[in-house]
């Protein structure tokens, strides 16, 4: 579960609110897909959760650790795919996961096991000898996905986990979110790919301007919509310039 | 727009980041002041040293002005200019032409080859100009005023400021253009552009061991009196480690004559000379060099449950972020250039000059009396502790390991690993390299001077806890103010501040230390108590400072 209370950033000593008191509770058991157009916060909300920015105002939990007051604690609850894969590429994959393991404790039988089922998932069982920097933008966000399921967090965070994966991998990952939502646990994801939002999520939030202008269910959306009106038509309706 | 002016402009304004520090300061003001404060800070701490160096070059001049030489302060200027250019030419070209991330972009651009290497030497030639600055200033300002020169001068030392760095520049890039080309081949190519490196500066090492020998024997008498009677004599034997700088070297001290001008007109010309030759050799061979060089091949071979045994062994989350570092830094070029290879090729160069004029001599070393007696041998050990704490501050792995890490810091502020442990892995990774480093330097003076087992032994223990503090700082500057925002690796390195401000660090931390031990301490016994005692106490605190300024500031850094 992920619990945002108030939370607030802003760039420039003030001058540009990229995040404006946003409230958001993501439950156990459901994917929340997070929307909005380029620029509009969802990045640096991401990084708010996940420790990477500190947020001015508010307060941010993951399973009922402060990330702020218990950032290792709070860290150790999820499992996170940053927006860009153009990581450690001078590291194998595999040095790469090991690393990832190493840093979430992940011992070493369980990290073989997940390891080796992981990579056969994601058909990257065979590149994962080398270095990452011979990977395609696909493999590495590939790559990427696997380090921060390794350690079978309960939250997990993606950012953009689609952007560059090939049809298949893109459905196994989809499938996979869903399988972890199903037994309990949290997925929280940004996405520009509407569609996607609209088929696996069960909840979703739109964000523009660093405020949140719309949370609800795929009914509460349904009511929302008018007849024939598409998520995509209701994105733009919403996201348009006042 | 011309296209090669047009992209040189751009990648001046890219390298020196004007845009960045503009747009930084019209959204706060007082970036300017900070950037001033800076300038003053390095200006202040490197003001005594260009005070002893004007002091020598005077003396130099009140000494050599009644025999006539007292143009050798000018070609001393100029040969040591020239040869730092030329030896931080090979860095900066291999670097910029070869390594930055940035080189192969431009390829798919509508350009010659000779356009993008020649707008990058451009670029080259500018930071060059900065490295010329306090060492040449000085010896042209004092000779110039000191000799009462014309206007002509003035003109001619300009012309010769411009045009110093072309020569040693344009050698520099002739053999790495080609090396380079024939390095970018194979399956390894990381490791061939390293290799490839380092033939350019084995080639350059060895080319001036070749000039310096070719000469005659600096110890007949005969040739001393002809040193000392022949005007400028001296300067024409200085001037044998770079030949080209003599004619600059006639020339300004020869300003108001018809020789000075035919000599700036020769040196200009051969200045010139090679700058067209690097280029018309960089136009046939530069993209040769760069194409396909960032390819990386892979295996793609499966790998068996032994290997994945093997491979996925786990270790506790310190020691595997330390092991990440050292990876990075090993697998990453400029990083193993800058980082690494400087803690061994530095005792290497150190070592060779002498040895050779040993084998060829037969003489005694100059400092081998001062081993026979408890004062020398304290001096010894505080100068290879000096040389240590120097050695560790410049090779940057502490006071660049945030910087490094660019739009990968993020990664540090999310895993579940606290930044104690991350700063004490970063400083192991530092520590392990000045170990490797001080252990290389201690062998190469064991093997310059015969020092008895006590004074090496205490050497090495003072080295090992004296390089504590100076690898401490360095990370506590690169917490306090780390270069995240790069577009190039080299940028994170070469191009870092932070270097330069843990280096002035050392030297006023070392050197204080240092200079009390070899001015009050005569006991070599004593005299390693004393400096285990301050260096113990500095790495005490700045330990401390660590642990609770630089933990505060890391976790309010953000990416």
């Amino acid at each position: 579960m992920i619990e945002i209370i108030g939370v607030s950033k802003s760039y420039n000593q003030g001058a540009v609110k990229a995040v404006d008191g946003v409230n958001l509770t993501v439950k156990n058991g459901e994917i929340f897909g997070f929307l909005g157009p380029n620029g509009a916060g969802k990045t640096t909300l991401i990084k708010m959760i996940t420790g990477i920015l500190n947020a001015d105002e508010g307060s941010i939990r993951i399973n009922g650790k402060d990330i702020r007051k218990d950032p290792i604690e709070a860290k150790m609850q999820f499992g996170f795919v940053p927006d860009d894969p153009n990581i450690f590429t001078r590291l194998t994959g595999l040095e790469y996961l090991n690393f990832m393991a190493d840093m979430y404790n992940v011992p070493s039988a369980k990290r073989l096991d997940r390891m080796q089922s992981l990579l056969q998932r994601f058909e990257m069982s065979a590149a994962a000898g080398d270095l990452i920097q011979s990977y395609s933008h696909g493999m590495r966000q590939k790559i990427m996905v696997i380090g921060a399921m390794l350690h079978n967090p309960s939250v997990w965070i993606l950012d953009e986990p689609m952007t560059g994966l090939d049809p298949r991998s893109s459905y196994d990952l989809k499938e996979m979110m869903r399988e972890h939502a199903d037994t309990g646990n949290t997925v929280f994801f940004s996405t520009h790919v509407l569609d996607v939002a609209e088929k696996i999520c069960d909840r979703l939030a739109i964000i523009n301007k660093g405020k949140v202008i719309f949370c609800g269910s795929k009914q509460e959306i349904h009511e929302h919509v008018k007849e024939n009106q598409s998520l995509e038509s209701l994105f733009l309706e919403m996201t348009e310039n006042e | 727009m011309n296209r090669f002016l047009s992209l040189t402009k751009t990648l001046l304004i890219n390298s020196f980041g004007i845009s960045a520090v503009r747009a930084k300061a019209n959204k706060n003001k007082a970036e300017y002041l900070k950037i001033l404060g800076l300038g003053l800070a390095i200006a202040v701490g490197v003001a005594p040293t260009i005070v002893l160096y004007c002091n020598l070059l005077i003396k130099g001049f009140d000494m050599l002005a009644p025999v006539g030489q007292e143009g050798v302060i000018l070609t001393l200027g100029i040969v040591l200019v020239s040869t730092m250019i030329f030896f931080f030419g090979i860095f900066y070209v291999i670097n910029f032409f070869y390594f930055a991330g940035d080189a192969q972009n431009l390829l798919a651009l509508p350009l010659k080859g000779w356009q993008v290497l020649g707008a990058r030497f451009s670029v080259v030639l500018c930071y060059e100009y900065l490295t010329e600055l306090p060492f040449l200033l000085p010896p042209i300002i004092i000779f110039g005023i000191k000799s009462g020169a014309s206007p002509i001068y003035w003109i001619y030392a300009l012309a010769g400021f411009l045009f110093i760095p072309l020569l040693p520049l344009g050698l520099a890039t002739l053999p790495t253009v080609v090396i380079m080309r024939f390095a970018n081949l194979g399956r390894r190519k990381d490791l061939f552009k390293i290799l490839g490196g380092l033939i350019v500066l084995a080639l350059a090492v060895g080319l001036q061991f070749f000039i310096q020998k070719s000469g005659p024997n600096a110890a007949d008498p005969a040739f001393i009196m002809t040193l000392l009677t022949d005007r400028n004599g001296l300067m024409n034997l200085v001037s044998r480690v770079f030949p080209s700088t003599r004619y600059l070297g006639i020339a300004l001290t020869n300003a108001d004559k018809a020789l000075g001008l035919v000599n700036l007109l020769i040196f200009t010309g051969l200045s010139l000379l090679a700058v067209a030759l690097a280029w018309a050799v960089g136009d046939k061979l530069y993209f040769n060099g760069l194409v396909g060089s960032s390819e990386t091949t892979a295996r793609r071979r499966k790998l068996t449950s032994a290997d994945y045994e093997r491979l996925a062994a786990g270790s506790p989350a310190l020691l595997s972020y330390f092991k990440k570092e050292i990876r990075l830094l090993i697998r990453t070029p400029i990083y193993l250039m800058n980082c690494v290879l400087v803690n061994l090729l530095v005792p290497a160069l150190l070592c060779i000059p002498f040895l050779l004029q040993s084998h060829n001599e037969q003489g005694p070393m100059p400092w081998e009396s001062l081993t026979a007696k408890p004062e020398g041998q304290t001096i010894l050990m505080a100068v290879i502790v000096g040389a240590a704490v120097f050695l560790v501050s410049s090779n940057g792995i502490t006071s660049t390991s945030l910087s490094r890490e660019g739009k990968e810091f993020f990664i540090s502020k999310y895993i579940p690993l606290s930044y104690e442990q991350q700063i004490k892995a970063k400083l192991l990774s530092g520590y392990l390299f000045g170990v490797i480093g001080a252990i290389l330097l201690l062998i190469a003076a064991i093997i310059l001077i015969p020092l008895d087992m006590v004074i090496i032994g205490l050497t090495l223990i003072v080295s090992l806890i004296a390089m504590v503090p100076v690898l401490e700082a360095g990370l506590l500057i690169d917490i306090l103010r780390p270069k995240l925002d790069w577009d190039n690796e080299q940028k994170a390195v070469k191009q870092n501040l932070n270097v330069i401000l843990a280096m002035l660090c050392s030297i006023l931390m070392g050197g204080g230390i240092l200079y009390i031990v070899i001015r009050f301490i005569h006991n070599p016994i004593l005299a390693a108590l004393f400096m285990l005692g301050s260096f113990g106490l500095i790495a005490a605190v700045l330990y401390f400072l660590l642990m609770s300024k630089g933990i505060t500031q890391y976790s309010k850094l953000e990416s």
